[in-house]
């Protein structure tokens, strides 16, 4: 347990936002060198790598996870310095109002400001992103071409670390966590030879999973993703979701996939035998790779296996040590699963 | 100590309204270092210097207390239900990252509005305060022991440097103008004993709720005339330029129908006498400030206004030029040295 939140602690710490994953792509082919054999980058950006079994693969099984998190680009520099933006994923607005970001391979820190509410007629609405600006001190625009330049990335600030009972925050849980999930399985043995993916610009519309999956022919595919738990104050019961805690997300559908029927319920089948916590996903939101994925080709059949996630697409995110350690022995066994039948 | 050191320090200290304690501790040890400082029933802290005898008694001021938010309510998920304590931004607060001050100091993140239920066409408004909620990440039974109704909730923000050596931090209103007051003793403690005028300099608190602090300790110090020390909102995009100074630019001197005439005159004054950058700070009635209270203490106390221009106010990213500050303190010390403005009739 302490070696995959290390791993993700230092997943969670590097920059990587969609199209620009060096920094994760580097630390995962460095992580991953001792335990696979075919290594590749391909041409997203995503890894790729085969984990050797016992033998030779009967079919193909595929793991994936999203090496991408969102963030910010920058898009201009204003005539006074500060730095107009554009969102890199879907972000509410809401979430980046007020808060720090370090921007560029420098990591130039910068605060995104907000007119005072004394001077706002309305004290009750943020802006739209695209008049929000990051304020990295100067007063020039000839200044700040000094340490920025358009294009650059906008990261979140946040502090890896341990919460409240059980739980960690940071950014980009989604996905680092299912990455640090993927680096501790590739360390154990399957029957039969399994494929890696940690794919890239999944929050920019799943594009990596989709050349990943063309290039690796999968016939099963297990995608290891963050999704939003709303188990928190002020929503109804019946909108929650899932809730942190109470163990690895299983869907039936969401906006992007119906997910295998039959791998759906031996996924809920194995949790009750194996007594790993689980539980399903009580609603039809959001979206992961396995919508790239299960529509490669011929067709792919594709579970995905998730962590409940608070706060996703946000600087602060917060999951729980006992969910994390659920879907790292779920998705093993799943894997089990498919390689034996 | 150089200027920038002691805004960070105070920055960093803990003093919503009401509850100044750490941040207070903080100033009076800094303050303690050159003058003698007391306490009194509000939690003002205050340093007497200067000729006892002297006709002008001069009281300088600035707020030592931050905005916040306090805990009303523990829900049987272990969610805390908050109010604001001073007017703190609510746009600011969605998935901001907070201490609680409870039994202990426990980290918290405020809820934010799942992405499923949110309209997209309604991203753009916060809830009051009563829809708005820290997750502590206990259950009821533990976060009901850890958090006693009451405590206080400060977001979390460390101190950062930006381009120009401008600092990005909570609580710079009214730190920055607590640490330009520090300044002012520090750079007059060496002829202390050449005064010409009796000094007090006051941090008060619960600035944010009402002033209370400010009118008790102006009634019981009794000044002849004062000078209060606050920030003031430096030009951003969105804000009316008209009613902003600009950051780097200066102290920005009051001027309103509620300010003395003689000590808003002679702050300018010194200002050109002693080649300190300043600004005009326009105002058609009261502040905002404490100026408003302490000028009607008592029988009225001729009043002026320095403020430090700031972006983002009332947020965690508020941001201020040390410099701005530096120069407040070199003013504020020449305003003592030369024993405050001409008010004889």
């Amino acid at each position: 347990m302490q070696t995959l939140i290390t791993k993700l602690e230092k997943l969670s710490h590097l920059s990587g936002i969609s199209g620009r994953e060096d920094a994760v792509r580097e630390y995962i082919l460095k992580e991953i060198a001792p335990y696979c054999e075919d290594v590749m980058v391909d041409a997203a950006g995503c890894v790729l790598a085969k984990k050797k079994g016992a033998r030779p693969a009967e079919k193909r099984l595929m793991l994936a996870a999203h090496m991408d998190e969102v963030g910010l680009i920058i898009t201009r520099i204003c005539e006074d310095g500060l730095l107009a933006f554009a969102p890199v994923g879907g972000i509410d607005p809401r979430v980046i109002c007020g808060k720090t970001v370090t921007v560029g391979e420098n990591r130039i820190p910068g605060a995104i400001g907000i007119v005072p509410i004394h001077l706002s007629s309305d004290k009750s609405s943020v802006p739209n992103i695209d008049s929000m600006y990051i304020d990295i001190g100067t007063t020039s625009k000839e200044e700040s071409e000094k340490y920025v330049t358009p294009g650059d990335y906008a990261v979140f600030d946040t502090v890896f670390e341990p919460f409240g009972d059980g739980l960690l925050k940071g950014k980009a849980l989604d996905d680092r966590a299912g990455c640090a999930i993927m680096l501790e399985l590739m360390k154990r043995d399957f029957p039969n030879d399994v494929y890696f993916a940690f794919t890239t610009m999944e929050e920019v519309g799943t594009r990596g999973a989709k050349c990943a999956a063309f290039t690796l022919q999968p016939d099963y595919a297990i995608v290891l993703e963050s999704t939003t738990a709303a188990d928190i104050a002020g929503v109804a019961e019946a909108s929650k979701v899932c809730k942190v805690g109470k163990g690895a997300v299983v869907g039936f559908m969401d906006r992007s996939t119906i997910y295998d029927r039959e791998l759906y319920q031996r996924t809920l089948d194995i949790a009750r035998d194996k007594n790993i916590s689980c539980q399903i996903k009580q609603a039809v939101a959001g979206g992961n790779d396995s919508g790239a994925i299960h529509q490669s080709r011929g067709g792919v059949r594709t579970m995905a296996i998730s962590l409940p996630c608070r706060y996703l697409h946000a600087p602060a995110s917060v999951i729980a040590k006992s969910d994390f350690e659920a879907v790292c022995e779920l998705s093993y066994q799943l894997a089990l699963s498919i390689l034996a039948n | 100590m150089a200027v920038y050191e002691i805004i960070n320090g105070l920055a960093q200290a803990i003093g919503p309204a009401g509850a100044e304690g750490g941040a207070a501790t903080l100033a009076a040890q800094l303050l303690g270092d050159f003058v003698p400082v007391r306490r009194d029933a509000l939690g003002n802290v205050i340093a007497e210097f200067g000729k006892k005898d002297a006709k002008e008694h001069i009281l300088l001021d600035a707020h030592i207390d931050e905005i916040g938010m306090i805990v009303t309510y523990i829900d049987d998920d272990g969610f805390l239900h908050i109010s604001g304590c001073g007017g703190a931004d609510r746009r600011t607060m969605i998935d901001a990252e907070v201490y609680v001050h409870g039994e202990s100091k426990l980290p918290g993140v405020i809820c934010c509005m799942p992405p499923h239920l949110t309209d997209p066409a309604n991203r753009s408004k916060v809830p009051d305060w009563d829809g708005i909620y820290i997750d502590i990440g206990y259950n009821a039974e533990k976060a009901r022991e850890l958090v006693p109704l009451g405590s206080r909730v400060i977001v979390r923000s460390k101190p950062i440097k930006l381009i120009g050596g401008k600092i990005c931090a909570k609580s710079l209103d009214n730190r920055a103008g607590a640490a330009a007051l520090i300044r002012v003793v520090e750079l007059l403690h060496g002829e202390i004993d050449k005064l010409p005028c009796r000094v007090s300099v006051l941090l008060s608190t619960r600035e944010e709720v009402g002033g209370q602090g400010a009118t008790t300790a102006a009634f019981a110090l009794a000044p002849t005339q004062a000078v209060a020390v606050d920030v003031s909102f430096a030009r951003q995009p969105g804000a009316p330029s008209g009613s902003c100074g600009v950051m780097s630019s200066g102290p920005m001197i009051g001027y309103s129908p509620i300010l003395d005439l003689r000590v808003t005159e002679h702050l300018r004054s010194l200002c050109k006498e002693k080649s300190i950058p300043w600004q005009n700070e326009i105002m058609g009635g009261g502040t905002g400030t404490n100026a408003d209270k302490i000028s009607v203490s008592r029988g009225g106390v001729r009043t002026g206004l320095v403020s430090i221009p700031q972006r983002n106010m009332h947020t965690a990213v508020e941001i201020v030029d040390p410099e701005d500050v530096e120069n407040t303190a070199q003013l504020l010390a020449a305003f003592v040295r030369s024993g405050g403005a001409n008010i004889d009739n």
